[in-house]
């Protein structure tokens, strides 16, 4: 018995079944990184700011370092199911080992893992940090995000009471929205800038994010906010400086006449 | 039901013609006295109770008149099925005879004893059965109508309020469902036999325990009718103390379930850490029953917060207390933190006991031992510790605490280790086995694909920056029903399949658990697959419609679905057809070294003649025995 296990050991390495398993894990690896992340990022579309262009690699990054996990788990399992299998109503005989431990290879999925899990821990706070501090920016525009069923509501307190229904920003300007609701729980979702905050009655939630593409995109409700939440969606312009200056004496002036 | 017999005699110790209470009371009389007792009460309050003044915020008057005659129907059904006789009866010093007592426990009545207040546990184990295929049979009705609605893009044919009621109802019953599709079934019927027991620790409490069930259901249908559940199954308020009467019929549900949940929990914890067959140390102790106690010991301290989280928000409702309400100094954060503080370890309450169910197979289906048993339990214990640290990562972009986020970031991704754990002993035992190809094993490696995928999108979902663009997605929703469907359903069909010769005494239909194995697995991937990338597209969830760019992912989400229906019914078809029909089952069909399958079928009353001693674990496969 010792005999058998001191020789195993030896050469573990060499068995037939660990080196199937580790082509099929050389072949699977790439293959599962390269599917989920071109899928998945393809999926979410274009970026429209720096939050949501980071947002992008760390979902490639996260990906691409679970996959040979996933890999390997798929490796394993596509040894196994390539053995020896039974098919009928009675039992097979028996396995030809009784392997009911393996300390090596417990610890080393172990500490494989509890690395993996402090690689995404700390490339998340990484972002997190970076992201938090936007909103400090002293530079920043402030718009105040009102939500009430089912409709967004946006102020543009620096500038005269403007208010709108659809977003106007002008490009690679920090924005800092302050973000409040009039009766139940809304979510404020910019999509394509990554950007979400709750908008809840009774207090003022703040996020930031800094646009870098001129375009249309979407702002969307994330929260089942009643009857017509589906609807609660409009647009975010954003536009250059100069467009954005305009459109902002323009609305005044609207809303002076008014 | 094959484990019918014959009514030999009467029972002694009454004249013919007047049968004494205790034996009266059953399903019929429940209902009877509950509905009766609802539109007494109801009709009451009516009359009784003050107008509400003009002023007042909510409908309180109705909330308080649906709330009673909720509470009216609860205390009538408990009464009609004979709940209170036990304690009654205590209380005047007159306990149960030995006469009265193998009665409850249904000896000798044939099929009329699952229609009772019995308290054989086989008999409880069939009836969570029955009750949970009932509960997945509405919640997979509904989820097809959720999808048939989403099927084309602008304009779905269901009305936005039905449609929200339906979100509502489908949620929180399938909750309920996979809460107890394996802890109650399996956890009842399979788990005393396994330890060695005669029936659990508290008999009686475990019939309460499933007619608990019973009594919660009306109300949540009832609701359906009364303004629905239109707030998800989250019930965040201040949306639901918005919402329509129906929102009463939640608040009833919820209390009743989680008094049950906390019913069954105590009893089988007690039962396990008592009742184990001589020998059966912990060392011994198949790892089935860790993950069915994990389990409920973790409903322990969490359903306790939903309960109260329920009756503050029905107090806001009916009596305008202010607990979410923020212009009265409450806040719906507070109810945020209720919610998940009970949400989170209830996910590991459904999951927990799928994952050890099919750990308890792998090694019966590879022939071989079990991978590092103490791995195992370990990640089995580090999953649950970890559970109930981590629930404000539901809360990340609420705004409730910015500060919190990093360290419930932490705990969120520390997760992943002991779930780690489970994949390696799931994938250390297909290791070099022999394999045995039935559905249960199939499952093990479906399990893998899909907890892996699951498991993987959790990760994003747990990353602040992340979830800030995820959270309140339909990709979401796609990652919990990966790990609650994909995971835990899977393995709750392969116990059924697995366990179905002993709690029935005939074989699942092979080819049947076959068919429905690969639709239900082909179109789960394809549904939530869809969803998942209709969700990166920027799909907020919840929603009865959506824009253009959706169309495509979702028309593919409702094909899968459809796929899905085919498999399940053709897995009802199975359940019932060789439930009626199916091959006589021989003691022990896979050749398990469980205790379980050492008793005859059908199970006799106490199950075991003699009780067993146990000398070593159950996992004593492969050659070389010493």
């Amino acid at each position: 018995m010792s005999d058998v296990q001191v020789s195993n050991k030896a050469k573990w390495w060499k068995s037939a079944d660990v080196k199937k398993t580790a082509i099929y894990w050389v072949i699977l690896t790439p293959i599962i990184g390269y599917v989920a992340t071109e899928v998945q990022l393809r999926s979410i579309g274009a970026p429209a700011s720096e939050v949501m262009a980071s947002v992008k690699s760390l979902m490639g990054i996260f990906t691409w370092a679970a996959s040979p996990v996933a890999g390997l788990v798929a490796a394993l399992a596509l040894t196994s199911l390539m053995g020896k299998r039974h098919y009928g109503d009675n039992p097979p005989p028996d396995a030809d080992h009784e392997i009911r431990n393996s300390p090596r290879a417990a610890a080393t999925w172990v500490v494989v893992s509890t690395l993996l899990c402090l690689f995404a821990l700390i490339t998340g706070l990484i972002v997190l940090q970076k992201d938090s501090e936007s909103i400090l920016d002293a530079k920043a525009i402030n718009i105040n995000v009102t939500g009430q069923q089912w409709v967004w509501n946006f102020d543009y307190p620096e500038s005269n009471g403007v208010r709108s229904e659809v977003l106007y920003l002008p490009v690679d300007r920090p924005v800092v929205f302050h973000i409040t609701s009039k009766d139940v729980k809304h979510s404020f979702w910019v999509v394509q800038m990554g950007i979400k905050m709750d908008a809840n009655p009774g207090y003022v939630t703040e996020t930031a994010v800094t646009p870098n593409k001129i375009g249309v995109f979407d702002v969307r409700c994330a929260e089942l906010c009643g009857l017509l939440h589906a609807y609660m969606q409009n647009k975010v312009h954003v536009v250059s400086q100069a467009d954005y200056d305009a459109w902002l004496s323009n609305r005044a002036a609207l809303e002076g006449a008014a | 039901m094959t484990t019918m017999m014959d009514r030999s005699a009467s029972a002694p110790g009454h004249a013919a013609g007047k049968r004494p209470l205790i034996e009266r009371l059953n399903i019929v009389t429940a209902l009877v006295l509950g509905t009766v007792s609802a539109v007494v009460v109801w009709q009451l309050a009516l009359r009784f109770l003050p107008e509400t003044p003009e002023t007042s915020l909510f409908f309180n008057r109705e909330d308080k008149i649906s709330l009673l005659s909720l509470i009216g129907w609860f205390v009538g059904f408990m009464t009609g099925i004979g709940a209170l006789i036990g304690p009654f009866r205590w209380a005047l010093g007159k306990d149960l005879n030995h006469d009265e007592n193998m009665f409850l426990a249904g000896k000798d009545q044939g099929i009329k004893r699952y229609f009772r207040y019995t308290t054989d546990h086989k008999v409880v184990g069939i009836q969570y059965l029955v009750i949970t295929i009932i509960i997945l049979f509405v919640g997979g009705t509904l989820a097809m109508l959720i999808r048939t609605n989403l099927g084309h893009a602008q304009g779905g044919w269901i009305q936005p309020q039905t449609y929200n009621a339906i979100v509502g109802w489908h949620g929180i019953i399938m909750i309920v469902a996979t809460i107890i599709m394996i802890t109650g079934p399996f956890g009842n019927f399979i788990m005393p036999i396994m330890i060695g027991a005669r029936d659990m620790a508290f008999p009686r409490l475990n019939a309460l325990s499933f007619w608990l069930i019973v009594a919660a259901v009306p109300p949540v249908f009832i609701s359906f009718f009364t303004g629905g559940i239109t707030t998800g199954w989250s019930a965040y308020n201040p949306l639901a103390s918005q919402a329509g009467l129906g929102m009463n019929g939640y608040i009833a549900f919820i209390c009743i379930f989680a008094i049950s949940t906390m019913v069954a929990g105590a009893n089988i914890t007690t039962t396990v850490v008592k009742m184990r067959a001589k020998g059966m140390t912990w060392n011994r102790t198949p790892i089935f029953i860790y993950g069915v106690v994990a389990s409920v010991a973790l409903a322990l301290p969490a359903f306790p917060v939903f309960f109260l989280s329920q009756i503050m928000s029905g107090m806001d409702r009916a009596f305008a207390t202010s607990f979410y309400n923020t212009a009265g100094g409450g806040s719906g954060w507070l109810y945020e933190n209720l919610f998940w503080i009970m949400g989170h370890p209830e996910v590991y309450v459904i999951l927990i006991p799928s994952v050890a169910a099919l750990m308890e197979m792998a090694p019966v289906f590879t022939r071989r031992p079990l991978f590092s048993f103490n791995l195992a339990v370990m990640g089995i214990a580090g999953i649950s510790g970890l559970s109930v640290l981590v629930w404000a990562h539901h809360m990340y972009i609420s705004g409730w605490a910015p500060l919190l986020n990093a360290p419930f970031m932490l705990t969120t991704e520390l997760i992943s280790i002991p779930t780690g754990m489970l994949f390696l002993v799931l994938i250390g035992t297909l290791w070099r086995g022999r394999l045995w190809m039935t559905m249960p094993t199939a499952s093990i490696y479906a399990l893998l694909w899909n907890f892996m995928i699951g498991g993987i999108t959790g990760i994003y979902l747990s990353d602040v920056p992340a979830d800030a663009f995820l959270h309140g997605s339909m990709y979401v929703t796609a990652h919990f029903h990966y790990t609650l469907m994909g995971a835990g359903l899977t393995g709750a069909l392969a116990s059924l399949v697995f366990w179905f010769p002993k709690m029935t005494g005939r074989m699942f239909n092979k080819t049947l658990s076959w068919v429905s194995f690969w639709l239900v697995q082909i179109g789960f991937n394809v549904t939530f697959i869809g969803m998942f990338l209709v969700g990166l597209a920027g799909q907020p969830r919840r929603v009865e419609s959506y824009a253009e760019v959706f169309s495509r992912g979702n028309l593919i989400t409702t094909m899968g679905a459809y796929t899905i229906m085919a498999g399940m019914l053709v897995l009802l078809h199975g359940v019932i057809s060789s439930w009626r029909s199916g091959v006589k089952a021989p003691m022990n069909p896979w050749q398990s070294k469980t205790l379980e399958w050492t008793v005859p079928n059908p199970v006799p009353l106490e199950n075991f003649e003699t009780l067993p001693v146990v000398t070593s674990d159950a996992y004593g496969y492969g050659k070389a025995k010493s």
